[in-house]
């Protein structure tokens, strides 16, 4: 192929479908930009819990302030990303509302302790709809937590004793637990999360199942916790009827993949970017690509025969971290960057162990250096954003959605900046 | 993919050892969506792959896995590259294999026969087809449901139209494949939609092409669908002998029917076996034509004098172009019409999946499987609406009673209005 003669295909070409992917081109589109999305898979929204992690370090009041603490850490992204924080956040939130899924809280909100479905504590400032009436202050209400008949998936009173045990200040006060015997469910092959969010999207079976959680619950008000299935297309609507017909407050409780929350948010970019006129494919690896110079010209990502090549302008790189696959390890003890092979900032091979693998582990780290513009070291049109930027620990700074939010909004920005001084 | 070395594409039951079990591929299963009837594809896929063995032999398939739809959309949404459709695919091919298959199923796959059969009698097939008595019968006599999507025949066939009219079918003896194209109409254009193979045509020569079209069969899709590998392998084994040759010799074969082209590209070789050089030769010489137009397009090829054409136009890119890797290559070419407003249907499924959506105790799955898709078709207010895939678009038309045709109509007639106004100015005001 004759590749100076091709025209691009796109401005820019996101790789990767996470959060970080998703927000960018959506914004990118609404930029009047044309974009093209490919990723080799769904990512990891169909994992999430759907409630925004900013910043939660521990010592950290609000996301706001964790944003400031973690800036100040010296490696972190946030240090490249304060000042995008609070645009990339309220984009998303007004982003999501139009599609139907309000959230609740803000980067000034305090961070507080929701319960997890195993019965743990995860502290949270900004949650969708379905999970504010966790972080309102609890003043003296009692917990409920609700499960249901043969549902593997949540068990209310595993978590209620645990949550007992668990040092959660101002939290509820008194925490029970109740099993609920959904209608006709006792017939269904497949009992899961989808299946139920499924249900709950029925009106029908909707009131007879809401009927029957009201009916099973103890006198005296209360706050419900219920598994996150309350529906999927229509859950504005679900959680509505939820608290009329209990006649209390209800928060959705996540609990094991796939997430019912993630998949709504998945679904509400998703839509988003084609109605802006972007382009989604998901379910091709990228294979090659084509170097000119500094820059990239092209990728190609493989097809049901040759590749499909993808022109553009820039590309933005984000496949995530060693968690995502776009990073992975070689028997060798190094760490490669899968897309474009860019030089991964990571400890050396005797320094990958740790006592305690989730707080935090040296590998979390990980990850692609940047300059302020997010350009890794040789590709000057190229972005890399959300978990593939070298420095966070997400697990324990819970940093992850923001730096993907605001790395997302900066790469945008900055490729906005760049199309329309170019044009 | 996890292993990539592992041989999955040759093999697609091998890479199934890479499932982690996330359940991704159950989110977006718009089978599992509507019927609890079927597991889903992790569990008929990879959860069940590992107790069957390589030859599938072992423990034979579970029968649900025949509720598969193979629509591939778990395939591509698999975050560690299982080869989930395909893997269920052979293994309906195994049940098939010890067991057999209805009557029903091997009577509708076997598209060349029904058009050899249907075509003479057009008029006479066509009001059977359209009478509900006859339908009735054919639902309660055969399990084809009284309401499933048929198209009605074409008096000529696309191929006694093409061999009237005297267009080229052999390979010439001095080959140009820079400025020649291979058409595969595919049994679709060749016995219900004769005017879409015309407007391939006419699109092709437009930018260039002499057109070609070879003797040709069923691509054999409908057999795979139905777990028919060998009458497939037959099918593919004449289709190879005679697209080889040209492929061999630089031609490109262009497809209308994304099903066709998708078959010549990867079920040839990821579902049949077929791994020889002329199943190489013929995957990579193919091209879906408006996966051919906008290449044409990147490289300032394409004639882009399109006139305008007022409206709203839902799009549906079909599962099985989807499947191709080509993104969604219509929409990009609808975007060089001046004033016409396609808008992505953002919906996986329209149910029909081939012969799926014309099964008596499959037609409800399928029917449910469309409805947000019909939906927002009826909702559109469109006048019509397009598709790049046949028994996809039947679907979409008979289920909405919105007409829906191929992205290839709405260009040629594009082109064809530019001409109008050349000659007759006075119609740019109409």
């Amino acid at each position: 192929m004759p590749p100076n003669r091709l025209m691009p295909r796109a401005d820019t070409v996101v790789i990767g479908a996470g959060l970080a992917g998703l927000s960018c081109a959506a914004e990118l589109a609404e930029r009047g930009a044309s974009v093209f999305l490919a990723a080799k898979g769904m990512a990891t929204t169909h994992w999430t819990h759907g409630a925004l992690d900013v910043a939660a370090p521990a010592d950290a009041v609000t996301p706001r302030d964790g944003v400031r603490l973690l800036a100040r850490s010296g490696a972190h992204p946030y240090r490249l990303l304060g000042g995008d924080v609070d645009a990339a956040v309220s984009g998303h939130l007004s982003r999501t509302a139009d599609r139907g899924l309000a959230h609740t809280g803000s980067l000034d909100a305090p961070l507080v302790d929701m319960p997890t479905a195993i019965g743990s504590l995860r502290r949270v400032a900004i949650v969708p709809a379905g999970q504010a009436a966790a972080v309102e202050p609890w003043r003296g209400d009692a917990l409920v937590l609700v499960g249901f008949a043969r549902y593997r998936d949540a068990w209310a009173s595993y978590a209620a004793r645990n949550l007992a045990n668990a040092e959660w200040e101002g939290g509820p006060g008194g925490i029970s637990a109740v099993e609920v015997e959904l209608p006709e469910t006792d017939r269904l092959h497949n009992f899961n999360a989808l299946t139920l969010s499924r249900l709950f999207d029925d009106p029908v079976w909707r009131a007879q199942a809401l009927a029957a959680v009201a009916s099973a619950l103890p006198s005296g008000s209360a706050r419900l916790g219920l598994p996150a299935v309350l529906g999927l297309d229509r859950h504005a609507e679900v959680l509505a009827d939820a608290e009329q017909i209990t006649g209390r407050r209800i928060f959705e409780v996540p609990s094991l993949p796939p997430s019912i929350p993630g998949l709504r948010l998945f679904e509400a970019l998703h839509a988003r970017i084609l109605g802006a006129g972007g382009r989604i494919q998901i379910g091709f690896d990228v294979v090659d690509i084509e170097r000119e110079g500094s820059r990239v010209a092209a990728i190609h990502t493989e097809a049901a025969s040759r590749t499909l090549r993808l022109a553009a302008d820039s590309f933005v790189l984000a496949t995530g971290g060693i968690a995502g696959a776009g990073i992975r390890a070689r028997p060798d003890g190094t760490l490669h960057e899968r897309v474009f092979g860019l030089p991964v900032a990571a400890p050396p091979r005797d320094e990958w162990f740790s006592d305690d693998p989730l707080r935090p582990h040296p590998l979390e780290a990980a990850g692609i250096e940047v300059d302020a513009e997010l350009r890794p070291a040789e590709l000057e049109n190229v972005r890399v954003i959300g978990s593939a930027l070298a420095g966070m620990h997400y697990l324990d700074q819970r940093c992850g959605d923001g730096v993907a939010l605001a790395s997302a909004h900066l790469a945008a920005r900055s490729l906005a900046g760049t199309t329309a001084a170019a044009a | 993919m996890i292993f990539p070395d592992a041989g999955a594409r040759e093999f697609p039951p091998y890479s199934t050892d890479a499932c982690v079990k996330c359940n991704v591929c159950t989110t977006v299963c718009p089978v599992a969506r509507v019927t609890d009837a079927f597991p889903g594809p992790k569990y008929v896929g990879p959860q069940a792959q590992r107790f069957r063995g390589p030859s599938l032999s072992h423990t034979p398939p579970d029968r649900t896995v025949d509720l598969c739809s193979g629509c591939g959309i778990c395939t591509r949404a698999c975050p560690h590259g299982v080869l989930i459709a395909e893997t269920n695919s052979r293994a309906r091919a195994a049940i098939v294999e010890r067991r057999g298959s209805s009557f029903r199923n091997r009577l509708i796959s076997d598209t060349d026969l029904m058009i050899r059969a249907g075509a003479p009698l057009a008029p006479l097939a066509n009001i059977a087809l359209r009478n509900r008595m006859a339908r009735w019968i054919g639902e309660k006599v055969l399990g084809v449901h009284r309401r499933g999507p048929l198209a009605t025949f074409s008096r000529q066939t696309f191929g006694s139209w093409w061999k009237r009219s005297g267009g080229a079918r052999t390979l010439p003896a001095s080959p140009d494949p820079a400025k020649s194209v291979v058409y595969f109409h595919g049994c679709a254009v060749n016995g219900f939609e004769p005017d879409l193979g015309r407007d391939a045509v006419e699109i092709l020569e437009r930018n260039g092409f002499t057109v070609i079209v070879p003797r040709q069969e069923c691509c054999g899709l409908p057999f795979i669908s139905n777990g028919l590998y060998g009458k497939a392998r037959e099918k593919a084994g004449r289709n190879l002998a005679t697209l080889a040759e040209f492929a061999r010799a630089g031609y490109r074969i262009v497809g209308t029917s994304t099903s066709c082209t998708h078959a010549f590209k990867a079920e040839y070789r990821e579902m049949l076996d077929l791994a020889d050089a002329d199943a190489a030769a013929v995957a990579d010489a193919t091209w879906d034509i408006c996966e051919l137009l906008l290449d044409l397009h990147d490289r300032g090829e394409l004639d882009t004098g399109f006139a305008p054409m007022v409206g709203l136009l839902p799009y549906h890119p079909p599962c099985q172009l989807k499947s191709h890797g080509i993104g969604t290559p219509a929409m990009d070419l609808f975007a060089l019409v001046p004033g016409l407003r396609a808008v992505d249907s953002d919906h996986d499924c329209c149910g029909a999946a081939g012969t799926y959506g014309l099964k008596a105790e499959r037609w409800q799955i399928a029917q449910d499987v469309g409805e947000p898709l019909f939906a927002k078709v009826r909702a559109s207010g469109a006048a019509r609406a397009a598709c790049d895939s046949e028994t996809c678009r039947w679907q979409i038309e008979s289920s909405t009673g919105v007409p829906t045709v191929h992205p290839i109509t709405i260009l040629a007639e594009s082109y064809r209005r530019a001409d109008a106004q050349k000659t007759e100015p006075w119609r740019r005001i109409m």
